[in-house]
């Protein structure tokens, strides 16, 4: 593993959301670039797992991880967002079978990576069950009813991983509705909460390499909305903002790759 | 199994099932009492998850489970299930999930009260894409619906009732998906059309026509979605009156069923619709429920009367 290819490699796979999201018209670039990291690791290390991407509208950062890795065409992956293509707006299984979970309503994935590691467990399958939740989606109930559910039963074939770049749809999550000592708070649950750079390389892979746990592993990954582009880091405008022709000319020379 | 209720009949079905095929799972937000999935619970404890009160969350891994190749059964009180709709929508219907949803407590079910009991469950599990929704109406026609269910590979959800109700069928009896099943062929007067608890009351009422020399037809609805089409319609041609009885929601029901189907339909019958008529119902006991809501024996054969 060399940590500079893997860091070319997320330059490239951003270099091609852009391009894909520019021509489709539409698509959440910010929320995307926070998870590319995360994704591109599981799907280029991983080697038998489910991939849940709970904050579904992520959806262009995970179709050009499984592009970078060879598992969608490139054919498929610039038809984004168009009637019969596999890479809808949101990920949808029916469309897409590569797509472990249909998702989009937030709230939702984590209850199903718990049942998708059960089944596995029970059927003896050596699977991993990777979900990836957003931070503004912990606002959701049944979030906290799977967590609950995580306190009381331990799985040690699944990591849940919250994407923490402390933004949402319309601003921050701080100013929307603060989640206050998110550690503490899980910690309560009764699980293994751990906190990493979620855009490091040598974090993430010590994070998904902890063993030997009696509780559920929950990683907070700390990284940033628009990761990757100056002008889009943190400015919570590219959660969803349409890309014109200039700022995508400069986000991409910016890339420079 | 006669005398059993229909949720009994499902937990023994299900239990039953479950020694055979290893891959059922019970999944229950807190009532498995209640739904009688306990039956299931107590003999296969590896197999069954007890979500708490949380029934997103139970819907969520049942998604999961099916997902991963299993055979997840899901049940709680259909008003309580089926009010998760964004959950059922997107987490087992967006994925064609082969999950059974099994909603006890259809229809008037006592002195609960309207908050516990599943009135509008139909009207907004049939508008799911990839969902299908069955009613029983009688403990053998449970049995063969749970049967067909478990075989079948898609999301289905099954309204099951809490009370016992009269036979009409033999061990015999096959469920096919989307079939209307006739119980009385003489349509010269008149078609009654029921589904689950009110076929017994509607049974009674058509009896008592026929008394008074009436001919009166019934036909029962196990399989509301799908419904074949061509089939409900070839039955209704031959007659000039329809009348849709239902311990639902008049909108979105059994009765909105059949006009959809009948639609298109060159020379339609006349369709008469009774139900509950977008009520909260009241508590008290099973048996005065219909009365009073004018869904027993006698309340649909005074309805039938008036229109025929």
């Amino acid at each position: 593993m060399s940590i500079n290819q893997f860091n070319v490699d997320c330059k490239k796979i951003r270099k091609n959301t852009l391009e894909c999201v520019f021509k489709a018209g539409s698509g959440h670039i910010g929320p995307s670039f926070s998870i590319i990291e995360l994704t591109h690791f599981i799907h280029k290390y991983e080697r038998d797992f489910n991939f849940i991407l709970s904050k579904g509208h992520a959806a262009p950062g995970l179709y050009a991880c499984l592009y970078q890795n060879q598992l969608l065409s490139k054919k498929e992956f610039f038809n984004l967002r168009k009637i019969g293509s596999k890479t809808q707006g949101h990920p949808d299984r029916l469309l897409f079978k590569k797509i472990d979970c249909s998702t989009g309503a937030l709230g939702q994935g984590l209850s199903v990576a718990i049942g998708y590691a059960i089944g596995d467990k029970h059927l003896n399958k050596s699977k991993k069950t990777f979900c990836i939740l957003g931070d503004g989606e912990m606002q959701e109930g049944q979030i906290w009813e799977s967590l609950l559910f995580l306190g009381n039963n331990y799985l040690r074939n699944l990591i849940t991983i919250i994407d923490y770049n402390k933004y949402q749809n319309e601003m921050s999550v701080k100013d929307t509705l603060d989640l206050g000592n998110l550690k503490k708070k899980l910690s309560s649950f009764n699980l293994e909460v751990i906190e990493i750079n979620g855009h490091d390389f040598k974090d993430i892979k010590k994070a998904f390499k902890i063993k030997k746990l009696n509780k559920n592993l929950v990683v907070i990954a700390h990284t940033i909305k628009g990761k990757g582009i100056s002008f889009m880091e943190n400015d919570n405008h590219w959660h969803s903002a349409k890309l014109n022709k200039d700022n995508y000319l400069k986000a991409i020379e910016e890339l420079n790759i | 199994m006669k005398n059993l209720a229909i949720r009994d009949v499902f937990g023994l079905t299900l239990r039953d099932l479950g020694k055979k095929n290893k891959k059922i799972f019970a999944v229950s937000p807190d009532l498995k009492a209640a739904t009688k999935l306990s039956y299931f619970f107590k003999e296969f404890p590896e197999r069954s998850i007890e979500t708490g009160i949380a029934e997103a969350n139970a819907i969520g891994i049942s998604a999961g489970l099916a997902l991963a190749g299993l055979k997840p059964v899901v049940s709680s009180f259909g008003a309580f299930l089926t009010g998760k709709n964004v959950e059922i929508r997107t987490s087992i219907s967006f994925n064609n999930a082969n999950v059974i949803i099994a909603g006890t407590h259809g229809g008037l079910i006592g002195p609960d009260g309207p908050s516990q009991a599943g009135l509008q469950d139909i009207a907004v599990m049939r508008s799911i894409p990839n969902m299908s929704v069955y009613q029983p109406a009688t403990a053998i026609e449970t049995r063969k619906i749970l049967e067909y269910s478990i075989k079948a590979n898609k999301p289905i959800y099954i309204r099951i009732s809490r009370q016992a109700n009269k036979e009409f069928f033999t061990s015999s009896y096959k469920f096919t998906e989307g079939n209307p099943v006739t119980l009385n062929k003489n349509f010269q007067d008149g078609i009654v059309i029921s589904s689950g608890n009110t076929l017994q009351n509607c049974y009674e009422a058509v009896e008592k026509f026929k008394k008074l020399g009436k001919k009166i037809g019934l036909i029962n609805i196990p399989s509301i979605k799908p419904l074949n089409k061509s089939k409900i319609k070839n039955l209704l041609r031959k007659t000039n009156k329809v009348f849709t009885i239902e311990d639902h929601n008049i909108y979105g029901g059994l009765g909105s069923v059949i006009l959809e189907s009948l639609s298109d339909l060159d020379k339609k019958p006349k369709i008469f619709m009774h139900g509950l008529k977008d009520v909260f119902i009241q508590s008290d006991e099973v048996e005065n429920l219909y009365k009073y809501y004018g869904l027993d024996s006698k309340g649909i054969f005074k309805f039938i009367n008036k229109n025929i």
